[in-house]
């Protein structure tokens, strides 16, 4: 169990969601271990002991943007409510709890609220999150919390601003220091096609570990596949992309075995793209920035409410479309396949990038390397335009 | 509820105190209640009640809740027992105003209770004793949903079932023959009576929750799940995981089993999907005929574990175990165990009418019909049954996941895979993976998912919601159907108290330590490695270790052991 605890805290050190030593993580089997900053450690032993779940984890994020969050919200409210897919499917809401709420016995105040929810941000403190099953769920919350706030956080900048002291210089550090634009460079490919089955799953083991480390994913989700004649070779359901060794299903394309019932839960998908396009690779992954422009729309007036599931529309965002769709055996299985053969990239509402390759998985990743950091332009346009005409606001006010 | 003393033929309907669906919530978890004070009587003791309970869920739209649940005291095993099926028959009941029934006592001769909104009945039932299941259903059918028993359950066959009229079945455990010493041959249900939801807005939030959950799901909605096959979709998976217990778990590769895999069905009967009412997965499947096509579990345990490739024939053993009310089960693991002991295994041609046999106690089927703990044993070789506490293991070999394997011997009711379910993270990936070779931290994850799956079975919501959703999801819709706030935290607690309380009655029953246990087998014969698989013999000493720690999470001596006696005056 230390083992797991001291894995998980070198993710999230990794994947730089928290601040350099500020993570604390508890797990119980028999008995209670607990490791990291001696605050979140205790933190996180004594809330995991109120609770049945196997793992807590307690840290400060490495931005701001959850705390801001926070206190952005209404006094009476009780949690925030992001809109992206990761959120609306698994998290629902997440619960705020501000620090008064935290005085005398802090754990039993986050404990109440992971008692019905995942995760929690607790001002002064960070995230804390639970996993019920397995440690790994308790990461996994914690990462699906920091990436929900961060794309509220994108979205709520652009159309309200900077409202708190302290926000815009924030913004300011992350957006000079902290942020790295995703690149291709460094990695090697294997020239595609690829047809010898052991290449193809040496192939995807190393695509799927490039999409976490140059920071393409949440946690570790996305899914990768390769089609080889009439097989799909593709990442099981809730498989690390950067431990896919021993997670790779061959699909047959013509259903006749189930194996595959452990797929990713977007096989269907990727089905589809493969017979719509031809492509010999597919890669998907939720990288924040196209995340959050997938969700700015300028339609007036539209009569859809749930955009991110019943939008019939394709928009554009330059030559990347942008189609609605639930995960899963919802739409967006649909609404891919037509519109990704052409620009060979979609971005699926509030969810995240699917990208083809023709024969491999190079133009793959980099299609989703440029979109992101399109997406991040984009992003940094709209927000400056706004700057400046609220900067003219705010120096008259 | 409904309070049927079937020696007097009196019945009369009385409320249920409210303490205890709030700390039992429903289901299981009430029958497990209303069972203390008699939970030491013999199954077959006229006194012993047989409780069939549905859960606060069910008659609302929530989905996979129209579940019923029966409890007793198993035959079989002599541990406590619960056992739910789908269908029908508990919505209507639900519909009929009533939330439970208690059967107790013993008809002098053959009754069916007829139930309806309106009132109830005892039916005289000479008539329809000795028919089977599938007959006594048609006669039935204009009286609503019925739960049958077949001749089986008559004959006191020690896994026999009860059947619905749709096909489901309370399966496991052999309850049917305790309804047939009871002389009740079936309960019919209907009614129209409607549930009310108190909040509906945050009902209808949490329903929609729990279906995007479902279409998230790969193994419900995936084109390659249980929605698409049924659970005969695991056929290949099994096999690809060299986990399908194979000749009474002497192998764990059956190299035929495609021969009856959720493709090979569709193909051969043309499957269609059915539900239970209200269900939107509908994993059960029936041929183009209109007759139930049958689960995983059977089509593995009357193929593999027989070493049967012949689909026809494991079809006719399916049909042949619901129409005479027996587990499929246990039937073929009974089969299984017998066929290693004689040294040959039954052909295709025998089964059927070894079934038969079984059901009438007939020359060989009356030995068989006790289950394959009795049958090992009278044969010298007690060492060929493959049970935890005399129920016969289910078609996942405990080799193959470890975590399955610790389950096996804390089920309170033997060895079941549904008390704790970890097939769902060890194979499945749901909503985790585990690693399913290794026992570091399982102790905890069974006791967790044992105290879970007490709430989910006391809801009543069917196991196979949980591949998507999750307590998160079905606390809401439960503080929408009451207008009251629950948490996950607080049904966890609820199944904690549920899970203790059946092991407290198992304890006085006499099962200790020594009934935790798994068949040697397990620890000294390896699985069929291969394709880059080693399936070793599961180390006894690691299992044994985990197994203490076990208890000791669940506040017990390492003997397994409450540490007073005082538990059940605690519990409300």
């Amino acid at each position: 169990m230390r083992s797991l605890i001291r894995k998980y805290a070198g993710k999230l050190h990794r994947d730089r969601s928290i601040a350099q030593g500020r993570v604390g993580i508890a797990a119980q089997d028999d008995v209670m271990l607990s490791e990291g900053a001696p605050d979140l450690s205790r933190l996180a032993a004594d809330v995991l002991s109120r609770l049945s779940c196997l793992g807590v984890v307690a840290a400060s994020p490495s931005l701001p943007f959850a705390g801001f969050l926070l206190r952005r919200a209404s006094a009476g409210a009780c949690a925030i409510v992001p809109l992206d897919t990761e959120t609306r499917t698994f998290l629902h809401d997440i619960p705020i709890v501000r620090r008064e709420e935290l005085a005398g016995d802090p754990a039993r105040a986050v404990a109440a609220l992971l008692s019905n929810r995942k995760g929690v941000i607790a001002e002064g403190v960070g995230i804390v999150a639970s996993g019920p099953v397995t440690l790994e769920q308790a990461y996994i919350h914690y990462s699906s919390v920091f990436h929900a706030a961060f794309v509220k956080y994108l979205l709520d900048a652009l159309q309200a601003g900077f409202v708190l002291p302290g926000e815009a210089e924030a913004f300011r550090a992350f957006r000079e220091t902290f942020l790295r634009p995703p690149t291709a460079e460094g990695l090697s490919f294997r020239a595609g096609p690829l047809d010898d089955p052991e290449e193809v799953l040496s192939e995807i083991r190393a695509v799927g570990r490039y999409t976490v480390e140059r920071g393409l994913v949440d946690s570790f989700f996305g899914n990768i596949s390769c089609r080889v004649g009439e097989t799909i070779f593709i990442s099981q359901t809730a498989a690390s992309l950067d431990e896919l060794a021993g997670c790779i299903d061959p699909v047959p394309m013509d259903n006749r075995s189930t194996t595959g019932i452990t797929a990713s839960s977007e096989l269907l998908a990727h089905r589809r793209i493969y017979e719509a396009t031809g492509a010999r690779a597919i890669l998907h992954g939720h990288p924040k920035f196209a995340v959050a422009m997938s969700m700015l729309c300028e339609e007036k007036d539209c009569p859809v409410k749930d955009c991110w599931k019943d939008c019939p529309n394709v928009r554009m965002l330059g030559d990347i479309p942008v189609v609605a769709g639930e995960i899963g055996a919802g739409g967006l299985a649909v609404r891919v396949p037509p519109v990704i053969g052409g620009p060979g990239k979609a971005i699926v509402y509030g969810h995240g990038v699917f990208a083809i390759g023709r024969n491999g998985f190079e133009e793959a990743f980099r299609s989703m390397v440029d979109v992101e950091n399109r997406c991040r332009e984009e992003y940094f346009r709209r927000l400056d335009a706004r700057a400046r005409g609220e900067y003219s606001k705010g120096s008259s006010s | 509820m409904l309070v049927v003393d079937l020696s007097s033929g009196r019945m009369r309907r009385e409320e249920i105190p409210p303490e205890f669906l709030r700390a039992y919530l429903g289901g299981r978890g009430l029958g497990v209640r209303l069972l203390r004070g008699r939970h030491t009587l013999s199954p077959f003791d006229p006194a012993m009640p047989v409780v069939f309970a549905v859960g606060p869920l069910c008659g609302t739209p929530a989905p996979t809740s129209a579940r019923i649940e029966v409890v007793s005291r198993s035959p079989l095993t002599g541990t406590v027992y619960d056992c739910s099926a789908g269908g029908r028959f508990a919505w209507r009941l639900r519909a009929a105003g009533l939330f439970a029934i208690l059967v107790e006592g013993r008809s002098p001769r053959p009754v069916v209770l007829a139930v309806t909104s309106a009132g109830e009945e005892l039916l005289p039932a000479e008539g329809l004793w000795t028919k089977g299941v599938v007959d006594t259903v048609g006669v039935l059918s204009d009286r609503g949903s019925v739960a049958a028993i077949g001749p089986a359950g008559e004959n006191g066959v020690l896994f026999s079932s009860i059947m619905m009229g749709e096909g489901n079945a309370v399966g496991r455990g052999g309850l049917g023959a305790v309804l047939g010493k009871k002389n009740l041959k079936a309960i019919t249900v209907d009614g129209d009576r409607t549930v009310p939801v108190a909040d509906r807005d945050r009902f209808d939030r949490a329903r929609a929750d729990v279906l995007r959950l479902f279409r998230a799901s790969p193994v419900i909605f995936g084109e390659l799940g249980i929605s698409e096959y049924g659970t005969p979709a695991l056929v290949d998976l099994m096999r690809q995981r060299r986990m399908a217990p194979t000749e009474n778990f002497r192998r764990t590769v059956f190299e035929d089993s495609s021969a009856y895999s959720g493709p090979a069905i569709r193909a051969a009967y043309g499957a269609k999907k059915e539900g239970c009412f209200g269900c939107p997965i509908r994993c059960k499947k029936r041929a183009s005929d209109g007759h139930p096509l049958p689960e995983y579990e059977t089509v593995s345990h009357f193929g593999a574990l027989n070493g049967i490739s012949d689909l026809h024939a494991i079809i006719r053993s399916n049909d042949a175990c619901n129409d005479l009310g027996m587990d499929t089960i246990s039937a073929a693991a009974t089969l299984s165990a017998w066929g290693e002991a004689r040294g040959r295994f039954p052909s295709p041609e025998e089964v059927g009418p070894l079934l038969h046999d079984i059901a009438h106690r007939r020359g060989e089927g009356d030995r068989l019909a006790q289950g394959s703990r009795r049958v090992a044993e009278a044969l010298g070789k007690p060492g060929l049954s493959m049970s935890v506490k005399s129920l016969e293991l289910p078609a996942y070999d405990p080799r193959g996941a470890y975590g399955m394997a610790l389950a096996y011997v804390t089920s309170n009711r033997g060895g079941c895979h549904l008390r704790a379910y970890p097939i769902s993270h060890e194979i499945l990936r749901k909503p985790v993976a585990s690693d399913r070779f290794s026992f570091s931290g399982k102790a905890r994850m069974i006791k967790i998912a044992e105290d879970t799956n007490a709430a989910v079975d006391s809801l009543v919501a069917c196991k196979f919601a949980f591949f998507g959703a999750s307590l998160e999801e079905y606390a809401e819709l439960l503080s929408g159907v009451t207008g009251e706030p629950h948490t996950p935290q607080g049904l966890k607690e609820i199944g904690e108290r549920i899970y203790l309380t059946e092991r407290y009655y198992n304890a006085r029953n006499g099962f200790t330590r020594a009934d935790d246990d798994l068949p040697a087998r397990f620890f000294t014969e390896a699985g069929s490695s291969g394709e880059g698989i080693v399936v070793p013999p599961i180390d006894r000493a690691r299992f044994g270790e985990e197994l203490t720690k076990y208890y000791r999470i669940r506040g017990l001596r390492d003997d397994g052991s409450f540490p007073d006696d005082g538990f059940l005056e605690r519990q409300p």
